[in-house]
């Protein structure tokens, strides 16, 4: 057996992946509160309760990634339809993302637009016609509700 | 008598024309996201935070406990007619629900849910009006110490109930824990982990941060899945009425499952999920032919369906009553409540005490209108299911988006819940359960708060936890709690449980 591949098989195990994840976390979290104060058990300080979780976490973390590596086979690891899932993951957050970024400066319509045109490349399947039509029902419907309903105050055009 | 009383009251703020609407409201988008797959009660409450703060807090509350017990009415239907559960409750309901449907019983099956929902509806409901004034009169005679106890116990039994590994459902507390931490700290001023970004010196909301997770979360899962194919057991429903021979055997059914869905729903980390799979067991056991569970036994319908909505119900007492959410939905409505300003905890009864009775009135009411809902309406919700995901995912999307933008008006926020749906996506690959997060991000600043505070009150010396007697009750069973995980016996029997 080559010793690398050995190696990735054991990395993608879930366990191992998600201890990983917890340490990384930990870690993150004690090197943002070096600076915060302690205190003592009496008069605690903004880092006293942080701290305490971290260390914690770090922990959890050392076990869960302990379990995973001493698991027999590899029954738990990630399959390869875990890893395909990027198409998903990447236009539903970017989507999201676009929306949040226009939705105060191009208005609801044009954002509403722009996450739906987005959002509708993460599944496959879905025609440009339906998208459209879903678009219109969608951009009706919000407006419907929080603006005429809710009258919330939300830009429904872009701002000149 | 000072129940009828109170009851009464509650009666007079539920039946008022706007508070009826609310409830129905909220059972009517419960339902439909209950026979939705892919949307669970969790993602639609946060999405709809931001609603309840232009409306009445009674009104608001309403409406979305109307949509947590509307989801196991509505959860039924696609376990029957689809085999596909709506919600993570009904998974249990498919087995022999989904069963008696190909026998061309979906009518009877459908009826028995509905009904054996109603009647633990009820119940529950009468004893949350029940048990909830002494509870809260404990509660009161709570301090620091207690309460920080109490919350202990309460993190601690939410994850020896929850399913899979103990130790990464503990690390996923602390990590909400963290969560909750961030922001500024109210006891000196300082911030945290905000990592110099403006918008995050308030903390994170817990809309965004449910939004994100159980929202953008279950999106991502659910679009990396094939699609599933929805074909319905039954194309029309005829016969609704169940035989008597059903009702002979379902009515002692009902009456455990709604035994049981009662006391687990109390409990922190029970809820309707963990109810519905412990009542099947039960009836399985229970049964003198066991050989027909699976092959649509009426008992695997009303147990189960009994159960969650019970579990549903009376997880709200220790929610309303101490202020500690048992469950995630739960943590939401502690969310709902601190929207408008109001301290959760066992003063709100005395302080609001027809927003409180007005609520559980509404429960009643609403479980009454679940059951026309759900029966004589069924064909609408049958309709409903030949939307497509493709369709349905970007409404939710959208809702997401404009739910998170609309909870804090900042587009920041947006951006945060794109992040914290990557996060859940792959906390879901890595099978941690992401319910006991967020309870934890709840809970920690409380506890956080409740820690200083009884350190204040003994000088610094941790002894304070065991000296006072109800704090010292509260560590034992948390620390019992501990073993009873660790031994290998229990462990095995709670892995069976939760397969079955």
């Amino acid at each position: 057996m080559n010793s690398p591949h050995r190696f990735w098989r054991m990395l993608a195990r879930k366990d191992v992946l998600a201890g990983l994840l917890f340490i990384g976390v930990a870690v993150f979290g004690l090197w943002l509160s070096r600076d915060y104060p302690i205190g003592t058990a009496l008069r605690m300080g903004t880092g006293y309760v942080p701290r305490l979780l971290c260390w914690l976490l770090f922990g959890l973390g050392v076990v869960v990634l302990v379990q995973g590596l001493r698991e027999a086979q590899d029954s738990r690891a990630l399959s390869s339809a875990d890893v395909s899932a990027w198409r998903p993951l990447v236009f539903v957050t970017a989507s999201l993302v676009i929306f949040g970024l226009s939705i105060e400066r191009l208005g609801l319509v044009i954002s509403i637009l722009l996450l739906i045109g987005v959002g509708a490349v993460a599944a496959r399947g879905l025609r440009p016609f339906e998208t459209l039509a879903a678009a219109l029902v969608l951009i009706l419907l919000s407006w419907g509700i929080f603006i005429l309903g809710l009258g919330l105050t939300i830009p429904v055009w872009p701002e000149w | 008598m000072e129940l009828l009383h109170n009851l009464a009251v509650g009666f007079g703020v539920a039946l008022t024309p706007a508070n009826l609407f609310f409830a129905l409201a909220g059972a009517l988008i419960g339902t439909l996201i209950g026979v939705l797959p892919g949307i669970g009660p969790i993602a639609t409450i946060a999405m709809l935070l931001p609603l309840t703060f232009h409306l009445e807090p009674t009104s608001g509350l309403i409406m979305l406990a109307g949509i947590f017990y509307g989801a196991q009415y509505g959860g039924s239907t696609t376990a029957i007619l689809v085999n596909l559960p709506g919600e993570t409750s009904s998974v249990v309901t498919c087995i022999d629900g989904h069963q008696m449907a190909r026998q061309g019983r979906a009518g009877a099956a459908l009826a028995v849910a509905a009904l054996a929902s109603f009647f633990a509806g009820c119940v529950s409901t009468t004893l949350i009006a029940t048990f909830a004034p002494p509870l809260a009169k404990v509660g009161q005679s709570f301090g620091a110490p207690e309460y920080f106890s109490l919350m202990l116990l309460g993190l601690i039994a939410a994850v020896v109930l929850a399913h899979g590994s103990v130790i990464k459902a503990i690390a996923m507390i602390v990590l909400g824990l963290l969560l909750g931490l961030v922001g500024t700290d109210g006891n000196t001023g300082g911030t945290r982990f905000t990592l110099g970004i403006t918008e995050l010196t308030d903390g994170i909301d817990i809309a965004t941060l449910a939004i994100g997770i159980f929202g953008i979360g279950e999106i991502i899962t659910n679009l990396t899945r094939p699609q599933e194919t929805r074909a319905l057991a039954a194309k029309k429903i005829t016969r609704l009425w169940p035989t008597h021979d059903d009702f002979r055997r379902a009515s002692p059914a009902v009456l455990r499952g709604t035994a049981l869905g009662s006391i687990l729903g109390v409990l922190p980390g029970g809820g309707a999920t963990l109810s519905a799979f412990a009542a099947y067991a039960l009836e399985k056991r229970w049964s003198r032919n066991p050989a027909q569970f699976g092959h649509g036994a009426v008992e695997g319908v009303a147990g189960p369906e009994s159960a969650n909505n019970a579990g549903a119900q009376t997880s709200f007492i220790p929610m309303l009553t101490l202020g500690i959410p048992g469950n995630a939905v739960m943590a939401l409505m502690i969310g709902a409540l601190t929207i408008h300003g109001i301290q959760p905890g066992p003063q709100i009864m005395s302080e609001r005490p027809l927003m409180f009775w007005g609520m559980i009135a509404s429960m009643w009411i609403g479980n009454l209108m679940l059951v026309v809902i759900n029966l004589p309406l069924i064909g609408i919700w049958v309709q409903l299911l030949k939307v497509p995901y493709r369709f349905l995912y970007l409404a939710i999307l959208l809702f997401c988006g404009i739910g998170v933008y609309t909870v804090s008006n900042s587009a920041a926020a947006v951006l945060l819940a794109a992040f914290f749906g990557v996060l859940g996506y792959v906390f879901t690959r890595l099978e941690c359960e992401p319910a006991p997060m967020i309870l934890g991000f709840v809970l920690g600043p409380l506890m956080e708060e409740n820690l200083r505070r009884a350190m204040r009150i003994s000088g610094g010396d941790p002894a304070i936890f065991v000296e006072r007697p109800i704090s010292l009750g509260l560590l034992i069973a948390s620390l019992a709690l501990c073993l009873l995980v660790a031994l290998p016996a229990i462990r095995s029997k709670r892995e069976e449980a939760f397969q079955e």
